[in-house]
């Protein structure tokens, strides 16, 4: 499985959380944070999500948009969306492929 | 307490995030995880911050890449068609609309094939730029041989060729190119699969017609099944074209805002 975003270092898992939280709209941080806290049952902590969230921004995986308040949401792009995808279809293969050598998967 | 954990960040991140990061450290109460998670985040951001507008604009060029190739694509799919309708409407020697507008839809074609090649590369780079090379020359000579007819006429330009001859080689590149370009943009699903596959058959069916047509094996065509052939061909054309048209639009749906605000 080659990992889509090595340069993301630790904050590549987080990154994936962020960019599956987007994938069905967008969201503002404490959104993100809420989301990625229920979909996985561990919090993701604010300077971690931020630092995750700017290399994402660098990278033109996500966009922001205009703030509501104070609260600025983000939304996937195409690029982003495209990125995602992928590394999705590379953690399936995987999961097959530890599955299959248990004797639990398709062959 | 939180104001002075938003201050260990640079001015600059702080200008660019520090509202709504303030906004969220006002969400809850701070933990000693959460205090120790912004610290980290400061060190981060501190190590980090140089060369991210460099990188911005890089992320921002793909995106722009996708827009204009999709944009071009409908463009070329569109004017590509209308060319040969017009010059088969109109039997002057005029150079507009019919041959101005296949020009433009060739040109428009390319621009898209670079565009969407642009974007695509980011990822897999080897099998797209090959990919693109067949097309591009073919769009490029094509546009060539229809240039220099004014000029030469039905005089060689190169290698004894007429610019007509010219012409039909690259338009056959063109044909033959948007094949290999359609199944690399289907084997790299950074586009729509199915936009792309559609594309690959029309482009396949237009190659095949063509071949049947020029190769003679059906010997000469006349009567019905020169009128079958012809109807085959422009179907085939129009295949083409709404291929095209059809990639165009996905590249540019594919960079639409999402309509939900959570």
């Amino acid at each position: 499985m080659e990992p889509k975003i090595p340069e993301f270092g630790r904050f590549a898992e987080p990154s994936l959380l962020i960019l599956v939280s987007l994938s069905d709209g967008p969201k503002h941080g404490y959104a993100i944070m809420q989301d990625v806290e229920q979909g996985t049952g561990r919090p993701m902590g604010a300077g971690t999500l931020y630092a995750a969230l700017a290399r994402l921004e660098e990278r033109g995986l996500i966009e922001p948009l205009a703030p509501v308040d104070r609260r600025r949401p983000y939304r996937l792009t195409a690029v982003g969306a495209s990125n995602l995808a992928e590394q999705l279809r590379g953690l399936a293969d995987f999961a097959q492929m530890g599955l299959r050598q248990l004797g639990q998967g398709p062959r | 307490m939180k104001s002075l954990l938003i201050r260990l960040y640079p001015a600059d991140w702080r200008a660019r995030y520090g509202d709504e990061f303030a906004a969220i450290l006002e969400e809850r109460p701070l933990g000693p995880f959460d205090v120790a998670d912004v610290l980290l985040g400061a060190l981060d951001a501190q190590l980090r911050l140089r060369g991210r507008d460099a990188t911005i604009k890089q992320g921002r060029m793909f995106t722009m890449s996708l827009r204009l190739g999709g944009a071009a694509a409908i463009l070329g799919g569109v004017l590509f068609p209308a060319g040969f309708v017009a010059t088969s409407i109109d039997a002057s020697d005029d150079l507009f609309p019919g041959v101005a507008f296949i020009l433009a839809g060739l040109a428009a074609l390319l621009v898209a094939l670079i565009g969407l090649s642009a974007f695509q590369a980011r990822q897999h780079p080897r099998l797209i730029w090959t990919a693109f090379a067949l097309p591009a020359f073919g769009t490029a000579v094509a546009c060539i041989g229809i240039l220099s007819a004014p000029f030469f006429g039905e005089r060689p330009v190169v290698a004894g060729l007429d610019p007509w001859s010219i012409s039909m080689i690259g338009l056959a590149a063109t044909a033959v190119g948007t094949v290999l370009f359609a199944l690399a943009t289907y084997r790299t699903r950074a586009l729509s699969r199915p936009a792309a596959g559609f594309l690959a058959a029309a482009a396949g069916y237009l190659v095949a017609v063509v071949v049947v047509a020029f190769s003679g094996i059906f010997g000469d065509l006349d009567g019905v099944a020169a009128t079958l052939v012809s109807a085959l061909g422009v179907a085939g054309l129009f295949g083409f074209s709404i291929g095209w048209v059809v990639i165009g639009l996905t590249a540019i749906r594919a960079d639409r805002p999402a309509p939900a605000l959570a």
